[in-house]
């Protein structure tokens, strides 16, 4: 799922500093999962800046509401209605749906109450880790499932960097090393010959740095 | 002197203090109870800052002792996540006050709300 975090209270203040009335919306999809854009946080960041507020002496009304999706067009509809008590809207949804809103209705100002960080897994409560960075082209039929372009820092392609030590990746001790864990796997398997074949230098077009990605399903479109 | 409020939010199990109790508390007390401290949120503890509080204790059963077992650890993270915020906003986070306590025994619980109060009066007489 998409990872975020709240953003720090004081930069969500500059950006409705203008405002008197605001609608704080979250979303229960991901950001709900990862505690950080549901109905829960909502509350808290309504609270937050109503208090904040309060204490600058220019208090700050709040409306609160959490639609199911912000990253689809249907959940967002009510937004156009509920929108005209409000000056503006904190969205606590991720990154996609901040912009979507944006795209949807020119005239609503809406503004970040998460910074969306990276496509994670929950291991444990409380904990996230990234390990897919939505490349376009996976390559984890060849790396025993690790991923190497989130996990390793230098998303090295062809094995590790001289700094892997131990099992222990060079930027911090607590990380593995992916290209070490895939050696273990596939060696432990004894697959390492699918190793053999050496990759070339990567096409990152896929991966965004052609431009924003795109998908269209024809059999799904409608008309 | 100005009046000095504080909060106190705490589970139903932490304390029966009543009114007779706060008599000896020289400001006002809002009281919020919860049927487990973990109930207990950080716009919970925010909001009592809103409603004019200077310093909040949350308060939450003894740590092995806690009716629902995890209850008053999961406030006592809450509370964490309150000073936190506080901190961002620019308030001291010791105006939130966290205590584990004996179950339905008043003279603890007194006591950390003396202790609330005292912080508050601290925090005004700086303000
Ligand atoms: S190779 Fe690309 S698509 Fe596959 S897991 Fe890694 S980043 Fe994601
Ligand atoms: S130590 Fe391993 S994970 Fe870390 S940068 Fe080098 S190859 Fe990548």
């Amino acid at each position: 799922m998409i990872i975020a975090e709240r953003r720090p209270i004081p930069k969500v203040l500059k950006a409705i500093e203008p405002y008197e009335k605001i609608l704080v919306l979250g979303c229960r999809g991901c950001v709900a999962v990862c505690s950080a854009g549901g109905d829960r946080e909502v509350e808290t960041m309504a609270a937050a800046l109503r208090l904040a507020r309060k204490l600058s002496g220019r208090p700050l009304e709040t409306g609160e509401a959490t639609f199911i999706r912000q990253c689809d067009p249907e959940y967002l509809a009510p937004l156009k209605e509920m929108v005209r008590d409000y000056e503006a809207v904190v969205s606590m949804a991720c990154g996609v749906g901040v912009n979507l809103i944006a795209d949807l209705f020119p005239e609503i100002r809406v503004y970040p109450g998460v910074d969306t960080t990276f496509y994670g897994a929950n291991p444990a409560l409380g904990e996230w880790q990234e390990k897919c960075r939505g490349c376009g082209d996976c390559i984890l039929d060849v790396t025993g499932g690790l991923c190497p372009i989130a996990r390793c820092a230098k998303n090295l392609l062809n094995g590790p960097c001289g700094g892997s030590q131990g099992g222990r990746c060079e930027i911090r001790r607590e990380v593995p090393c992916v290209w070490h864990q895939i050696y273990e796997r596939l060696s432990a398997r004894g697959e390492l010959d699918r190793l053999m074949n050496f990759f070339p230098a990567k096409d990152w077009r896929p991966a965004g740095h052609g431009g924003p990605r795109e998908r269209i399903r024809e059999d799904l479109k409608m008309g | 002197m100005a009046n000095i409020t504080i909060g106190v939010l705490c589970c139903h199990y932490t304390n029966q203090a009543g009114e007779e109790d706060f008599r000896g508390i020289p400001g006002t007390v809002i009281l919020k109870r919860y049927p487990c401290s973990g109930h207990i949120e950080v716009a919970d503890i925010l909001k009592t800052f809103e409603e004019g509080a200077e310093a909040v204790l949350v308060a939450g059963c003894e740590k092995d002792k806690c009716h629902n077992l995890s209850g008053s650890l999961r406030a006592e993270k809450k509370a964490l996540g309150a000073r936190k915020i506080l901190e961002e906003i620019g308030l001291e986070p010791e105006r939130v006050r966290f205590a584990f306590l004996p179950r339905l025994d008043t003279g603890p619980f007194m006591e950390e709300v003396k202790k609330t109060f005292e912080t508050a009066l601290n925090m005004k007489s700086k303000s």
